[in-house]
């Protein structure tokens, strides 16, 4: 590995652990929140951060070629289900949290 | 990996940089603003910055088929800005407080407080 390989290897394995402290912080919020609705915004921001920590693990996993028989772009795809997912779940909480019912 | 060119490398370095740094100043909003609707102008960015500037490096990195990337980008774009507005929405019909509210534009055509409770 070159100089150039090892840099975007400490990058985006840097990028990781600060996502994560970052996703342990949005936790914390949906678990400590002051209403109801700060803790759905913590909800939501734990969607979103898993999901960068999805697209960061393929990015980890193509550059340090740690498995060579795993196709690492398989979690993008399992990064497109939670972000359909984790749309669907706020909206629906938003609305049931107002009004009572959900439909 | 191998056989990939020098300038998709400094190109993805730049957008993993930008992408946690959009992270970073998302997650300083939401540990020191005051209020939830200020919190979720923070949390935007996060959602529509950090992830969108992640997978333009992760398609450059990856092999990854370019339209799977760039369907999850689009997605991302246009749910962001529903989630925020469908959750502020809420909290104005249910009347969480504002912090230093000087005017409220809303309050002659939603009644605010409509909802429940907290």
């Amino acid at each position: 590995m070159d100089l150039l390989d090892t840099t975007l290897l400490v990058v985006a394995s840097g990028a990781l652990i600060i996502h994560t402290i970052f996703l342990l912080m949005a936790v914390l919020r949906a678990w400590r929140g002051e209403n109801s609705f700060d803790r759905l915004i913590g909800l939501d921001l734990t969607g979103t951060l898993i999901l960068c920590i999805l697209v960061l693990v393929a990015v980890v996993g193509t550059v340090s070629d740690y498995n060579m028989n795993v196709n690492n772009a398989i979690f993008i795809d399992v990064a497109l289900g939670l972000a359909a997912l984790s749309y669907l779940i706020t909206i629906a909480l938003a609305k049931y949290i107002v009004d009572h019912r959900m439909f | 990996m191998e056989n990939l060119s020098p300038l998709f490398k400094i190109l993805a370095i730049f957008f993993l940089v930008a992408g946690t740094t959009f992270s970073a100043l998302g997650m300083l909003g939401v540990t020191r603003l005051p209020d939830v609707y200020t919190r979720l102008h923070a949390t935007g960015k996060v959602s529509a910055f950090g992830a969108v500037l992640l997978l333009v490096a992760a398609i450059l990195i990856t092999p990854l088929t370019v339209w799977k990337g760039l369907v999850l980008i689009i997605f991302l774009l246009l749910a962001s800005p529903v989630v925020s507005h469908a959750i502020s929405s809420a909290a104005y019909k249910t009347g969480v407080p504002m912090a230093q509210a000087t005017r409220d534009d809303l309050a002659e055509h939603v009644q605010r407080g409509a909802g429940k409770d907290v």
